[in-house]
């Protein structure tokens, strides 16, 4: 990614960072006490893929709040483009492993019903 | 419309059961300044905002605000899941119990039901907006509350990230307070009017008009 040096390099996290502490914009970042943001890792194929996933995911929808204010800002309307390319892509290839994440994931296509099949994101793993 | 995606905005693995700390977080879900109330606030809001970027935030806000509902949600359920009757009775729970057993249900932390009475909405982008900051606020603050009252490191993460989230919404729903309360206001010119017109108004106002315009050298 060379946008954070067109930008203003301190502005934004990259999406990793961003997305364990909760906030995609180093100007807005606000600690609590002492407390550290937990570094989030996958403990496995599955895990480091969907981390992976929910990380892209939260960089564009970071992207998505700040462009509602700011419809005018070329760069970073080019920046959720790129992420969402990727989260697109990222996704397709989660589903076609590990089981649909929408209803519109060709991973539904087997038999049984694969939406009723993988386990929902609630339960401890 | 809204369509489901299978996944939590942020990963939640609460392996400790605690049901004190169950019934303090049930108030980020059901209470005053709740997720619940958030995403309605928001979600019924975005009718009436003035122009599209209103409607894009407070649609684009509330939507996640749904999604911090589901984490609030599966803290709880994970707190509480594994928990005995005796536990139960223990921390206060019993009559929580009595109506809905292990189930969530939204209710402050001492077990008043969600209300619509958290929330409003005026039809006024201005008054609604600062309703949103004092929100965010509100709901960062107890956020603070609840990592006080925990030592458990999987409940604090998320708390953590929640936490945050607040402040990016509140920077957020000020852009747009600031955009709105400037938007329509004449532009002020701050620099001297010296042309002549202006200046032969200006000194005509003067008490000493008289002395100066028709003082003669």
């Amino acid at each position: 990614m060379n946008y954070y040096s067109m930008r203003n390099s301190s502005y934004l996290f990259r999406p990793t960072e961003g997305y364990d502490v909760g906030n995609l914009f180093q100007n807005l970042y606000d600690e609590y006490k002492n407390y550290k943001p937990r570094k989030l890792e996958g403990r496995n194929e599955k895990e480091k893929a969907y981390l992976e996933l929910s990380r892209i995911a939260f960089a564009m929808h970071e992207v998505n709040l700040y462009l509602d204010t700011h419809p005018d800002d070329r760069m970073m309307i080019q920046l959720f483009n790129d992420y969402r390319k990727m989260y697109i892509e990222m996704e397709e290839k989660y589903e076609n492993a590990y089981g649909p994440i929408t209803t519109c994931s060709n991973a539904m296509e087997g038999v049984p019903f694969a939406w009723v099949e993988k386990t929902f994101p609630w339960e401890v793993n | 419309m809204f369509s489901y995606k299978k996944m939590l905005q942020y990963p939640i693995n609460i392996k400790k059961k605690d049901l004190r700390m169950a019934k303090y977080l049930v108030t980020q879900y059901g209470g005053a300044n709740g997720e619940l109330g958030a995403a309605l606030r928001y979600l019924n809001q975005r009718f009436t905002m003035p122009d599209d970027r209103g409607k894009a935030l407070l649609t684009d806000i509330g939507t996640e605000e749904l999604g911090h509902v589901e984490m609030l949600e599966t803290m709880i359920y994970q707190l509480m899941k594994d928990a005995t009757l005796e536990e139960i009775k223990d921390a206060g729970l019993d009559a929580h119990y009595a109506e809905h057993a292990k189930a969530l249900f939204p209710t402050d932390a001492n077990g008043v039901p969600f209300t619509t009475t958290y929330f409003a909405t005026t039809g006024d982008a201005l008054a609604d907006l600062s309703e949103d900051m004092a929100a965010e606020q509100k709901a960062r603050a107890v956020y603070e509350n609840l990592i006080d009252l925990t030592d458990d490191p999987d409940v604090i993460a998320p708390l953590l990230w929640l936490r945050q989230r607040e402040i990016v919404h509140y920077a957020r729903f000020k852009e747009l307070f600031e955009y709105y309360q400037n938007k329509d206001k004449p532009k002020v010119d701050t620099n001297v009017n010296y042309s002549d017109e202006f200046m032969e108004g200006f000194f005509q106002q003067l008490p000493v008009n008289d002395l100066i315009m028709n003082r003669r050298f």
